[in-house]
């Protein structure tokens, strides 16, 4: 094995190496967001929402926050 | 027919290009091996260096360095298959149809160093595919070992250090989340009753799929013991199937449902297979 | 003829409805977008979507994911989702559009693809770098072109691996002279 052949190798390697660290991973780097919570009101009648009220319809004014008929899933069941 | 070539078949010259295509075959297959342990030698230390440095939790420079390398391999490996093919078949093929009958004393000599030259360029041939194969196993274990456990309780800790601190967006009143959820979920604020919606960290969210790789990791040596087993003993693999959705239902209790119907289905698929 | 029960929907998000919020996401639209698209607030689509992927894990006959693929590739035309379009440039405009109606333009990209990650980058990148085309889109098309790619394999399969070999071996010296040849070049019979 010659020098100027291990030499080749080295700096095919090398140029890999460095292709494969700088390229952007697909979709940018991950970002990690911390745990938060959240309310999202009534956007027509600003009240609040209470689970006993169900998630998809605004107790109050009858505002739609979800179309859908919801089933029993993990922590939402169909009665919510 | 018979007798026809009773007299002696005499052909120095194709013994001579037997000979020097297979010489030139083994240097050929020599130097290809060669250059392929040389790459896989010193790809094997960068591979775990580029692992190491890699901060994306995917590793994704790591795969994109790996199949790189095995791109290469795999030119090597076309190389010697496309020369076979070209120099080696060909050659076999034309020198045995100059020959006498197989059967005839003067075809005999012949027919065996073919058949000799043959074996010795296939068996050169299966042995360079076999380093092929070697190499490529040695790059994919190039790799650092991603400690799930470590990650794993150290998600715990901070959880139990953050699951108390949060408050109500409506009324500020403290509220604490029951269990480690893995996506958002409705929340109740036990003060004012408000529906909040809690979003668990990005780190949680990737933990939840890492849980099964961390429930294989923790079941590794009762798969081992399956996989020993001669022959297979299929009792050995549902013992470590079932071993292995139990640890995953500790980390993840809230699809233990789920994940019963999934068991129900590999077992199945397992049987099938195995018989 | 009953349903079966696998493709019931989940919190109201039907197959088709998941299948197409995957082609969307994977075409460049947020978690949030997709979310208010099916009418669902975040906790409810997130259900749905862990839900939906067990349904697969179960599903031993492999309908509801070929059902999934199937659907994948009609995204584009998702009631739900035809006013929302992740913002592109014009010239991707025209090569999105391209590979989902021109049959042998996407055959050569999706070869390039491949020939990409065999040098070391990423396929998915590499397309999304040089024509603009997301991985969602990319799959869009997969999933348009895969009866006829078949059907076309089924007729001349001869005729379709040297048209592969063509493309492998056009995008294997491209991406060889950008990394400086190839490690053995030099090692000849």
């Amino acid at each position: 094995m010659s020098n100027a052949e291990k030499k080749n190798t080295q700096s095919y390697l090398e140029r890999l190496k460095q292709q494969a660290l700088s390229q952007e991973n697909y979709g940018g780097a991950v970002k990690y967001d911390q745990a938060n919570m959240q309310v999202y009101d009534c956007p027509e009648c600003a009240a609040a929402r209470a689970p006993a009220d169900g998630l998809t319809v605004c107790a109050y004014c009858g505002f739609k926050f979800m179309t859908v008929e919801l089933s029993d899933g993990i922590h939402i069941k169909k009665e919510n | 027919m018979f007798g026809f070539f009773k007299n002696k078949y005499d052909n120095p010259a194709l013994l001579e290009e037997i000979r020097q295509t297979e010489e030139k075959w083994f240097v050929f297959m020599d130097k290809l091996e060669t250059r392929l342990d040389e790459l896989c030698a010193a790809a094997i230390p960068e591979l775990i260096a580029v692992f190491n440095q890699d901060t994306d939790p995917y590793k994704r420079a790591h795969s994109r360095m790996l199949t790189g390398l095995i791109g290469q391999i795999s030119q090597m490996q076309q190389k010697g298959m496309e020369a076979k093919e070209t120099h080696i078949i060909p050659f076999m093929q034309a020198s045995g149809s100059l020959l006498p009958d197989l059967m005839s004393s003067a075809g005999r000599k012949y027919h065996d160093r073919l058949y000799r030259f043959q074996m010795a360029c296939f068996d050169r041939h299966h042995q360079f595919e076999d380093k092929v194969n070697e190499g490529i196993a040695a790059l994919r274990s190039a790799k650092g070992n991603t400690d799930l456990e470590a990650v794993y309780q150290r998600q715990l800790r901070e959880f139990e250090r953050i699951k108390d601190s949060f408050n109500c967006k409506q009324c500020g009143g403290k509220m604490s989340i029951p269990k480690m959820f893995f996506i958002a979920t409705y929340i109740q604020c036990p003060f004012c009753q408000s529906q909040n919606t809690y979003t668990p960290s990005t780190e949680i969210q990737m933990l939840f799929h890492q849980a099964r790789s961390l429930a294989e990791q923790r079941t590794a040596h009762l798969l081992q013991d399956y996989e020993n087993s001669r022959p297979k003993n299929p009792a050995l693999y549902q013992q470590y199937l079932r071993a292995m959705f139990d640890e995953w239902n500790k980390i993840t209790p809230d699809m233990v449902a789920e994940n019963e119907r999934f068991y129900q289905r590999l077992l199945k698929d397992h049987s099938i297979n195995h018989y | 003829m009953s349903q079966n029960p696998l493709l019931e929907p989940i919190h109201g998000i039907t197959l088709e409805d998941y299948s197409a919020a995957c082609a969307k996401m994977g075409s460049g639209l947020s978690e949030d977008q997709v979310a208010t698209a099916l009418g669902v607030e975040m906790p409810v689509w997130q259900e749905a979507n862990l839900l939906w992927q067990e349904r697969m894990k179960e599903d031993a006959t492999y309908q509801i994911v070929t059902l999934f693929g199937q659907h994948f590739g009609t995204a584009d035309q998702h009631p739900k989702f035809s006013n929302l379009q992740a913002v592109v440039s014009p010239e991707a405009t025209g090569y999105i559009e391209k590979i989902k109606t021109d049959k042998d333009f996407y055959q050569e990209l999706e070869v390039a693809r491949q020939v990409a990650y065999d040098y070391g980058l990423d396929g998915a990148s590499w397309i999304a770098d040089q024509y603009g085309i997301s991985l969602g889109d990319f799959q869009i098309a997969a999933s348009l072109w895969n009866e006829q790619i078949h059907r076309d394999i089924a007729a001349d399969s001869q005729k379709y691996m040297r048209t592969q070999d063509a493309y492998k071996e056009k995008y294997r010296q491209q991406f060889a002279n950008t990394q400086g040849g190839n490690v053995a070049d030099d090692i000849t019979f």
